[in-house]
């Protein structure tokens, strides 16, 4: 840091400092006088010094102080970095706009900014070269470069450096005397280490800003048994961060964290069901803007499609080799099946765009199907094949390995042979890691020939070393067969565990096909939606060029990381492909000076020395009061400073008020229409409470979970959106800390008209499922009709909203006891948490007219009325608890007294 | 200029005729001031206070023989046709009491601070005049020390006032600290009011001479809040009527020892009056004047019949 005025002229002032002390000193303050008539009594005392005929020192100091802080901030002082004036002539500033600079990108403008800034200052002219651009650096004034930097954005794809020296070096070699400022965003990648090696030989000395950053990326996401695995990718100390994952509307659908141990790579398990993990389309690093921390998954990491035909005709359960692969795939795959009788099963599952194609016991001898089949395998698809009678009987070569005439058949009658166990899987077999049940028994099976390369073919084997299940990659796609049949007649493999699981790896080892005919699969694709270097997804510009095909997986500036192809099934390109080097910028031993962003730029001292200035004036202005004895008088300028310190932070006066009186509560749930309809229904709730009942509640407040106090308010309303991500772990501690203490929580899911009994659950009961399995909570049961919640104040069988039909539920009761017909049954406390359905708040909202803000379903007057009983029932069962229910025994306890 | 503590210039002292308002109201909220009578004084006017003897009164007083050679009419034939003997009919000597009044009108008592509800002057003045005319309507007869003969006129406010307009008039408002020092008669009263801002040697020898005769009286202090409170700090320049000036550099330094002082002062006057037999009473401005005129009343009816 060096010290620059703007104005130094302006310091000569200080020598006139002297001439204040001079003056200061020899000009007492004024004394005030007072008539006093005893003043006989203390004459005496007279002093020939009492007076001050002069200042005191230390006022003395004060003043001069203030005079030289004024002068010094009139002269403009700034502090100003190192090496933002190095150079005396034009400064050029080259600045990486790539993704890697995006997550700090404002800073990095700032830290432009303050060199083209501390430039302008001493009127030199700059030159600013984004490495993006294929311009030559022009010179030009600093406002207008500044203009440029602000209008910069970093690029979605990375262009190597090198290219642009040539251009650096010819500027350089115009203006020899220009300063080199490089804007770096810190990554190896685009040659960086030889692109600082030659502009440190161009121009030594030369200033690299903001090369220390780290960096994150996403490399790659493969979709596992139970997760969904995101590899992230460090460059520098990045730490640990979260995942999140987002489907094709935006909603959030979960979350995942991840930690860097000692080396570059992390691994995220986004672990959540595998339907929800079909809708991913988007998973992105929290708080890191940028498009390589945003992967795009296309059909590729979607479930799979698998077609099912079988070569029998008709078909009977349990006996049917297609009933047991449906049951074993339908849970996490989309099982397509021809019609039965169809013509042509396998061309019609073709068509329909199965990725996987299993074909039970079928013997391939038609030409025309075989070649459909090849050109199934040519666009990646895999094909499993089940022994059977059929196959036994005829044997085809359209098979990973020929075949043996016959099968063989183990503890038949007329065999010494036991069926067969199957040998534990080796390493190089993708079922490696299944355990091998010990009841798993083949007894018959079709033999391969023992050809040269059959054990590397080899998935499966019995315990006497056949081969079960053998594999075979041809063309772009995959040949399995299996050596027994899919139904239980050659072998009890099928009621396994264990062929779930050999399955589920295969489809999970299953390229995607997608519904695209031949000839459409070669040509290129366009684009559909382009990332910029922020990380968000736009429509493409038009210079963004068609992806020519497949195999094209570095994204570049006429390809831009992003959507293409077809809006049914887009192909994602990624910023960073899976085998990317995603490295930190090496600068050991280069003569380069580094900068940090933070190291602020210029800084302007004006206006701290003129704060410090108004200080001492008023400190000055005190003490002259204090020094004349007029305190009283000080009263005003007192109350000046008073007013001028801050006045506590907002939150503490709301707590103070929300302490103050009883106030309903709901939740800012980001969704400003349900907050707005919350807002709308607790105040009319609250002023029905304040007619009918002896409650007069004060205003409902709006809680961020995130930053609020919740002890306050005894009942806090919480209308659910299933597409708001969950609250974070800190919010559902809180909550749950505030169910502990008595606190009330009454969850709406408002969707009953999307319930109905034993159907899936809705999304905003899955939303509330997540949520409440973070908490520990009693058991919950549908709200029982005597339930005293329904006779705190009124009488009501259910809580009506703006629908009727939904169910509540409420912390399960102990069990009744048999043949007490309690009026209102209690627990021992408050319920923590009521869950309904049917949108209460909405019910409650009144119009301008005392009626229904809002239309109800199926409607009327008394619904709405029924509405507000329900919602004073629960704020009276949430103020008084069980007293309800203690009040039924009254007459009993009076008579008791009574004898 | 400190406008909180100040001297009021001396034109605003002179009695008026809200100030004669105020002290007749404030007299007339009280009863009439009827003196003490075991010391009335000695003399032929009439008045309220039996002598105990014999002489001109109203009420009876005893019946003694007739002596011969007095005039026929002075027999009371009522007593005397009870016997045979003549009685005459003696009434009990009923003098009138005097109160003689003084208050301090001095520059002295011109000062005013913020903290007093009027100047120490007025305060004296309206007392004074409250004072007289509550004798007089008692029937004792009262004078302005020093400045007008004893009187029984009901309208006593209006003459003290006067009296007073003129003799500021002759003096051109040059008013004693204190009152000629001419002994009283008798078993008359005094009332002296003001500040008694002077040595108390000055004040002892006065009581000295005024008492003399066996006259007695009360004294009755006045100051304003701020000359006991003494609520100054800081720099400051003290100046008193006769141009005396103190200049403090924390005028906080001197609140001790001036309370100190003060207290010296006080107890001296009072230690003098004692000595006289005189009664020694204080009063601040910033109290209701209704207090001290029933100290005064006090002080002065003390032994009352």
């Amino acid at each position: 840091m060096n010290l620059a005025f703007a104005a130094p002229y302006v310091l000569l002032a200080l020598a006139a400092a002297p001439l204040l002390y001079l003056l200061l000193r020899v000009t007492p303050s004024a004394p005030k006088r007072i008539a006093f008539p005893p003043l006989k009594l203390i004459l005496d005392l007279r002093k020939p010094d009492a007076t001050p005929a002069r200042t005191p020192l230390w006022l003395l100091l004060l003043r001069m102080a203030l005079a030289t802080l004024v002068v010094l901030a009139m002269a403009g002082p700034a502090l100003q970095p190192p090496g933002a004036a190095a150079g005396k002539g034009p400064l050029l500033l080259v600045a990486d706009d790539f993704w890697p600079a995006a997550p700090d990108w404002p800073a990095r403008q700032r830290a432009a900014q303050a060199r083209l800034d501390a430039a302008g200052r001493d009127g030199r002219p700059v030159a600013l070269l984004a490495l993006s651009e294929r311009g030559d650096p022009v010179l030009e004034e600093s406002g207008a470069a500044s203009a440029r930097l602000r209008a910069l954005a970093p690029r979605s794809w990375l262009v190597a450096r090198l290219p642009t020296l040539p251009r650096i070096s010819a500027f350089l070699q115009a203006h020899p005397d220009a300063g080199l400022v490089w804007l770096a965003d810190g990554l190896q990648e685009a040659d960086g280490r030889a692109f600082a090696e030659k502009l440190a030989a161009l121009a030594p000395g030369a200033e690299i800003l903001g090369a220390e950053r780290p960096a994150r990326a996403l490399a790659a996401a493969r979709n596992e048994t139970d997760s969904l695995d995101v590899a992230v990718r460090r460059a520098g100390a990045a730490g640990p961060g979260k995942v999140l994952a987002f489907d094709a509307k935006g909603a959030s659908l979960g979350e995942a964290d991840f930690t860097f141990g000692a080396g570059v790579d992390a691994l995220a398990k986004l672990v959540l069901p595998l339907q929800l993990r079909n809708e991913v389309t988007r998973l992105v690093i929290a708080n890191e803007h940028s498009a390589g921390a945003t992967f795009l998954l296309d059909a590729g990491a979607r479930r799979r499609r698998v077609g099912l035909v079988s070569g029998g005709a008709a078909e009977q359960p349990l006996l049917s080799p297609l009933h047991y692969l449906r049951k074993a795939l339908s849970p996490f795959a989309d099982v397509r099946e021809a019609r039965p009788g169809a013509p042509d099963p396998v061309g019609v599952l073709l068509e329909d765009g199965v990725d996987v194609l299993i074909l039970a016991d079928m013997s391939l001898t038609a030409p025309d199907l075989r070649q459909k089949l090849e050109g199934f395998l040519d666009a990646g698809g895999t094909i499993v094949r089940f022994a059977g009678p059929r196959l036994a009987a005829n044997p085809d070569d359209f098979l990973p390995v020929r075949l043996r005439r016959g099968g063989r058949t183990l503890g038949g009658a007329l065999s010494w042979d036991r069926p067969k166990p199957l040998a534990p899987f080796d390493d190089k077999s993708p079922f490696l890691g299944l355990t091998v049940p010990d009841d798993a028994q083949v007894s018959r099976q079709i033999l391969a020939e023992p050809d040269e390369g059959l054990p590397g073919k080899t998935w499966a084997r019995l315990a006497d070393g056949t081969p079960l299940a053998t594999a075979e990659h041809r063309r772009e796609g995959e040949l399995i067969l299996f050596h027994v049949a899919a139904d239980t007649s050659w072998s009890n493999l099928p009621i396994s565990g264990l062929f779930v699981d050999m399955l589920r790896k295969i489809l999970a080892r299953a390229g995607p096909v997608g519904k695209v005919a031949p000839q459409e699969a070669a040509a290129s694709l366009a684009p559909l939606q382009i990332l910029d270097g922020f990380g968000a997804l736009a429509a493409p510009a038009p210079q963004v060029k068609p992806l020519p095909g497949k195999g094209f997986t570095k994204p570049d500036v006429d390809h831009p990381p992003g959507l293409y192809g077809s809006p049914d099934s887009p192909r994602a390109l990624n910023a960073l492909a899976p085998d990317d080097t995603f490295a930190p910028l090496d600068l050991a031993g280069l003569n380069l000076r580094r900068a940090d962003l933070d190291s602020a730029p210029s800084l302007d001292l004006r206006p701290l020395l003129l704060t410090l200035a108004l200080l001492l004036a008023l400190a000055d202005a005190l003490a002259t009061i204090w020094l004349g004895g007029r305190w009283r008088a000080a009263g005003p300028a007192l109350a000046l400073l008073l007013l001028w310190i801050p006045p506590p932070a907002k939150a503490e006066n709301r707590d103070m008020a929300a302490a103050l009186a009883t106030k309903l509560a709901y939740v800012l749930t980001g969704d400003s229409t349900a907050d707005r309809i919350s807002r709308e229904g607790l105040t009319t709730l609250s002023q029905v409470l304040a007619f009918r009942t002896a409650l007069s509640p004060g205003d409902p407040a709006g809680v961020d979970l995130a930053r609020d106090e919740l002890s306050f308010y005894p009942l806090i309303y919480w209308p659910i959106s299933a597409d708001l991500p969950p609250p974070s772990p800190q919010a559902a501690k809180k909550i749950a800390a505030y169910m502990k203490q008595g606190g009330l929580v009454l969850f709406d899911t408002r969707d009953a008209p999307l319930q109905f009994p034993g159907g899936p659950s809705t999304p905003a009961q899955d939303w509330l499922r997540r949520l409440l399995a973070r908490l520990d909570l009693p058991p919950l049961e549908p709200a029982p009709k005597n339930h005293v919640v329904f006779r705190t104040f009124y009488l009501l069988e259910n809580f009506v909203g703006r629908t009727e039909t939904g169910s509540s539920f409420i912390e399960a009761l102990p069990p009744e006891t048999p043949g007490e017909r309690a009026p209102a049954r209690a627990g021992d406390g408050v319920s923590p948490l009521i869950v309904v359905s049917n949108d209460l708040a909405a019910a409650w909202a009144g119009g301008a007219f005392g009626d229904g803000a809002y239309v109800l379903e199926p409607g009327g007057w008394r619904q709405r009325e029924m509405a507000l009983r329900g919602g004073v029932n629960i704020v009276m069962y949430t103020l008084t608890g069980n007293y309800k229910a203690d009040q039924v025994h009254v007459p009993e306890l009076l008579e008791r007294l009574g004898q | 200029m400190e406008p909180g503590f100040a001297f009021l210039p001396p034109e605003k002292a002179r009695p008026d005729v809200a100030k004669a308002q105020v002290a007749l109201d404030l007299a007339r909220r009280l009863p009439a001031l009827a003196l003490s009578a075991r010391q009335a004084a000695a003399s032929l006017a009439a008045g309220a206070h039996g002598r105990r003897r014999a002489g001109v009164g109203e009420n009876f007083w005893q019946f003694r023989p007739f002596i011969a050679g007095e005039a026929a009419q002075k027999v009371d034939w009522r007593r005397s046709a009870r016997d045979d003997r003549l009685y005459v009919r003696e009434r009990e000597w009923e003098a009138a009491q005097v109160l003689w009044l003084w208050a301090d009108m001095s520059p002295s008592m011109l000062f005013r601070s913020s903290l007093a509800l009027q100047s120490k002057a007025d305060r004296a003045l309206v007392l004074t005049l409250a004072l007289a005319d509550s004798c007089i309507r008692a029937g004792e007869r009262a004078g302005w020390l020093g400045l007008t003969a004893l009187t029984s006129a009901r309208d006593v406010v209006d003459r003290l006032s006067l009296a007073l307009v003129e003799a500021a008039r002759r003096s051109g408002d040059l008013f004693e600290d204190l009152p000629p020092p001419v002994p009283l008669r008798p078993r008359e009263k005094a009332a002296l009011i003001g500040d008694f801002l002077i040595a108390p040697e000055e004040f002892a020898t006065l009581l000295q001479k005024l008492s003399a005769q066996g006259a007695r009286g009360c004294a009755l202090m006045i100051y304003d809040p701020a000359e006991e409170s003494f609520p100054f700090a800081g720099q400051t320049e003290f100046y008193d009527e006769s141009g005396a000036r103190l200049r403090a550099g924390r005028a906080e330094d001197f609140a001790q020892v001036y309370a100190r002082r003060l207290a010296a002062h006080r107890g001296a006057l009072a230690q003098a009056a004692r000595a006289q037999g005189w009664s020694f009473a204080l009063h601040a401005t910033d109290r209701p004047a209704t207090e001290a005129l029933l100290l005064l009343r006090q002080a002065l009816t003390e032994g009352a019949r």
